[in-house]
């Protein structure tokens, strides 16, 4: 039998999530010198200025994108690693939803990064608590070998809690 | 970060600016970034998963790392008086565990914008093979002189009024 493929999975129900938004969301924890240190590690950016004062800013920064990943399973929370642990169809990804938006109804349909557009402000400093807010933007069908495919776009601000801006990013996922 | 600061007078369009080596890129540097975002997907350190279960050719490298590349390659390109305005990407292909990746720039095109210049860049990130995987676009602002460095913190409608 040849594999069938809905026709659209654009539907109004999807639609209709375009321009919602989601709350106001506060980092985890703030941000903190050793997570930098880690961080910068990881990303093997280890500028002189994400440990010390530097000629930009008096206090020592983060990479650019750092807030990006300050919003994470709070603590304490369930070990869903633990909990999934005896499934072999687990993929090791938390099903929760970090920008506080509703859920696409998009069961059993892959989701993959297909990349963002940042605009980048000022960058975090050590101590500082981030927040962020997330809106879809927009929701778009394309046509695939594998039948069609959405572009969901979502655009999350990022500022400090004094309401300073840090970062305005457009993330693209791609849901097949 | 550069040593000297670019100065907007010393860019030109089709100029390459300097590339961002890494790698080869290991398992251990996957699992590292994994720890450091807190994304435990198996397709970035179990093998047995990403290609039995998923049917990938290999471990990938997570695009939630290689997008830092970008970053900071601008960013050390700019200098401490110029910026990184905006970076755009897309993940088109895989790369996997064992590939050389170079992020490299290309000026698309220059703009005096009051006191300061922008540049636009063409972006990606290809393989010690070639292969392109992550396109992109991005604008940095650069100083017109040492003497006034562009604001940090940014603030385009000021700044570029």
């Amino acid at each position: 039998m040849p594999e069938t493929h809905p026709e659209t999975l654009l539907t109004d129900e999807i639609r209709a999530h375009i321009g919602m938004e989601g709350p106001v969301l506060t980092a985890t924890e703030q941000v903190e010198r050793g997570y930098v240190r880690r961080f910068a590690q990881a990303i093997m950016d280890v500028s002189p200025e994400y440990a010390q004062a530097g000629n930009r800013d008096p206090d020592p920064l983060s990479p650019p994108l750092l807030p990006l990943f300050l919003f994470q399973r709070p603590f304490p929370s369930g070990d869903y690693l633990t909990e999934r642990a005896g499934d072999p169809d687990f993929d090791g990804t938390d099903l929760s939803s970090y920008t506080g938006l509703p859920e696409l109804p998009l069961p059993g349909l892959a989701l993959l990064n297909g990349g963002a557009e940042v605009e980048f402000f000022r960058y975090a400093r050590h101590g500082e608590l981030v927040e962020q807010q997330s809106r879809y933007l927009d929701i778009r069908e394309r046509q695939s070998s594998k039948g069609p495919m959405l572009l969901v776009l979502t655009e999350t601000t990022y500022s400090t809690v004094a309401g300073e801006k840090l970062l305005r990013v457009v993330q693209t996922d791609i849901r097949r | 970060m550069s040593a000297r600061q670019i100065l907007f007078g010393q860019v030109e369009t089709g100029q390459s600016i300097t590339s961002l080596q890494l790698g080869p890129l290991t398992t251990s540097h996957l699992v590292r970034w994994c720890g450091a975002s807190e994304n435990w997907h198996k397709i970035h350190y179990d093998a047995a998963f990403a290609v039995q279960h998923d049917g990938l050719p290999g471990l990938l490298i997570n695009g939630s790392l290689k997008q830092h590349f970008l970053a900071k390659m601008l960013k050390d390109w700019a200098g401490g008086q110029g910026r990184l305005w905006k970076l755009s990407y897309q993940f088109r292909a895989m790369n996997l565990v064992g590939e050389a990746l170079t992020a490299w720039g290309i000026v698309t095109g220059t703009e005096e914008r009051g006191r300061f210049g922008l540049v636009y860049l063409a972006v990606g990130i290809r393989n010690e093979h070639g292969r392109e995987s992550t396109p992109g676009k991005a604008a940095v602002v650069l100083p017109l002189s040492t003497a006034v460095p562009v604001p940090y913190p940014f603030d385009p409608e000021r700044d570029l009024a």
